[in-house]
């Protein structure tokens, strides 16, 4: 893929670089743009830094408004061409930049952040100055942001791969020149990692190369522009389950031995007293009603797809009354884990097969809230805790079913 | 033989469960406090550690936190009464946390998870 690029201080070598992926961000990306040049100019003021905008070919000046964003630091824009989309796309220029600049750290921060300070771009630097190759962020979040990462992405990964990292899904990483240089290089490549599958490709890369990953604690909530909730969950779904599924049948060999999981620590803990973060509302109603109404209308798939008990169970928990509804955990992760070996099989078209996931993972986003309404952060991380050991113990169902045959 | 190196400032419990996980088929070794923590690990090459947090002149977060620096994946089991520095980002670092009982069930459940965990060089 080619990338067009401007570079008009003509920058040919840095040891730190700030990446901010972006399509259409004119009016956001220059706020990111100053936190990260406080933060380069504060706390890396004896290396050399550039700030690079990675972006799609934006028609809303957002290359301008990166540009003329005044800055200490050197900028600059790289893109992809005309018409070529995707963030991954946008972060795969941004490795074979970083490679060629022989950056030792790079740090990535989405270009609509709000909450983004100074203290952001040291603590995802700093570990990687200290033999840490990997970085993931650590935030403050309410209980119902990131169903996708609590009921499926962090379990799933952690059960695979036996790394615990929390927000394997996020925008905000650090990664060194080393595993920059393994990025550009992968071999696997694919359509949705291209997409919004590119943070769990990113992640998920850097665990099976066995890495040394930390998380870094960001003392502040993520806040970025509104989206459409509805439409950006359904996009990145379908991406971020595809890439992991695909990663899955990639790594066989390496996942089939691995057991339990390993603690990730924490970089980043002396910054006060953590903000409260902002409520998320989700609707209980719309969740069950896109729940049932998906296991009437796919009820033939679901057949296809699961095993005769996770079929009669998933039934059972159908005709709970809506006020005791619990989708079980350990049911949950057998059935992931069937879609997972469905999708290995090609039992039905990816898209169709990721589509009659959806009302599943609405039932189990249902239930989760349901069960954690009373809890507290601290309890909540607790039953997550929880949720992740039942997909590590039902994991030999998984390797029994991927493996027969 | 597993080895287990027990970091606990009560003597009774030091006790206790050195007879417990022996019992279990554990080598069991132990310290009074953090004091030459890192020497005894370095020289004995736990297979896993049980740390309690709140100990006289040490605190087992801080320990932990030197632990990892040197022993990236050594297994690491909190042990406390006080449930409440679970919320310590600090915890996250251990494999577990168990909250003291006089039933050692959940930390030999967790002891031998622990021990059997693992992810392949390659």
């Amino acid at each position: 893929m080619k990338a067009l690029e401007e570079n008009p201080e003509g920058i040919s070598k840095a040891e730190i670089v700030v990446g901010i992926p972006s399509y259409n961000e004119a009016s956001f990306i220059s706020f990111p743009t100053q936190q990260a040049d406080k933060g380069l100019t504060k706390y890396y003021a004896e290396r050399s830094a550039v700030i690079i905008n990675c972006d799609n070919y934006s028609e809303d000046n957002t290359r301008q408004a990166f540009m003329q964003t005044a800055t200490q630091t050197p900028k600059i824009y790289l893109s992809t061409e005309e018409g070529v989309r995707g963030k991954g796309n946008n972060l795969k220029n941004l490795f074979t930049k970083v490679v060629e600049l022989s950056a030792k750290a790079v740090i990535v921060v989405d270009a609509d952040l709000k909450s983004i300070t100074p203290f952001w771009i040291r603590d995802l630097g700093n570990p990687l100055f200290d033999s840490y190759d990997f970085v993931a962020p650590l935030y403050v979040r309410h209980k119902y942001d990131g169903t996708l990462t609590t009921n499926i992405a962090y379990p799933l990964t952690r059960a695979l791969y036996g790394r615990r990292i929390r927000q394997p899904i996020n925008g905000d990483y650090g990664f060194s020149g080393r595993l920059a240089e393994k990025y550009a290089e992968s071999e696997f490549w694919t359509e949705t990692a291209a997409n919004f599958g590119i943070d769990i490709w990113m992640t998920t890369t850097a665990m099976r190369n066995r890495v040394s990953v930390i998380q870094s604690f960001m003392g502040k909530p993520k806040i970025h522009k509104p989206k459409d909730q509805i439409v950006a969950t359904v996009s990145v779904f379908r991406d971020v389950i595809e890439t992991m599924f695909q990663l899955m049948g990639r790594f066989e060999l390496f996942w089939k031995e691995v057991k339990w999981s390993r603690p990730t620590a924490v970089y980043g803990m002396n910054l006060g007293d953590p903000e409260v973060p902002p409520p998320v509302e989700l609707d209980p109603k719309a969740l069950a009603e896109n729940f049932l109404a998906g296991l009437r209308v796919h009820r033939d798939e679901y057949r296809a797809i699961l095993s005769p008990q996770n079929v009669n169970k998933l039934q059972e928990v159908a005709e709970l009354p809506p006020a005791g509804f619990e989708f079980p955990t350990g049911l949950w992760a057998k059935v992931v884990y069937d879609f997972a070996v469905a999708y290995k099989r090609k039992l039905l078209p990816t898209e169709e097969l990721i589509g009659v996931l959806l009302p599943l993972f609405y039932g189990k986003t249902w239930s989760f809230i349901l069960e954690t309404q009373p809890m507290n952060t601290q309890q909540v991380e607790e039953f997550i805790e929880d949720q992740c050991l039942q997909f590590e113990k039902a994991k030999p169902y998984l390797v029994e079913r991927w493996f027969s045959e | 033989m597993p080895k287990i190196l027990i970091v606990d400032d009560e003597e009774g419990i030091r006790m206790l469960y050195s007879m417990e996980l022996q019992d279990e088929g554990y080598e069991v070794i132990t310290l009074p406090d953090g004091k030459g923590l890192l020497e005894a690990v370095e020289r004995e090459r736990p297979d896993c550690i049980i740390l309690d947090i709140k100990m006289r002149d040490y605190n087992g977060l801080d320990l932990l936190q030197e632990i990892r620096k040197k022993h990236y994946d050594m297994p690491v089991i909190l042990n406390s009464a006080y449930s409440s520095f679970k919320v310590d980002l600090k915890a996250v670092a251990a494999d577990y946390y168990v909250v003291k009982s006089s039933d050692l069930g959940e930390l030999k459940d967790k002891l031998k998870v622990a021990l059997e965990a693992r992810i392949p060089d390659q």
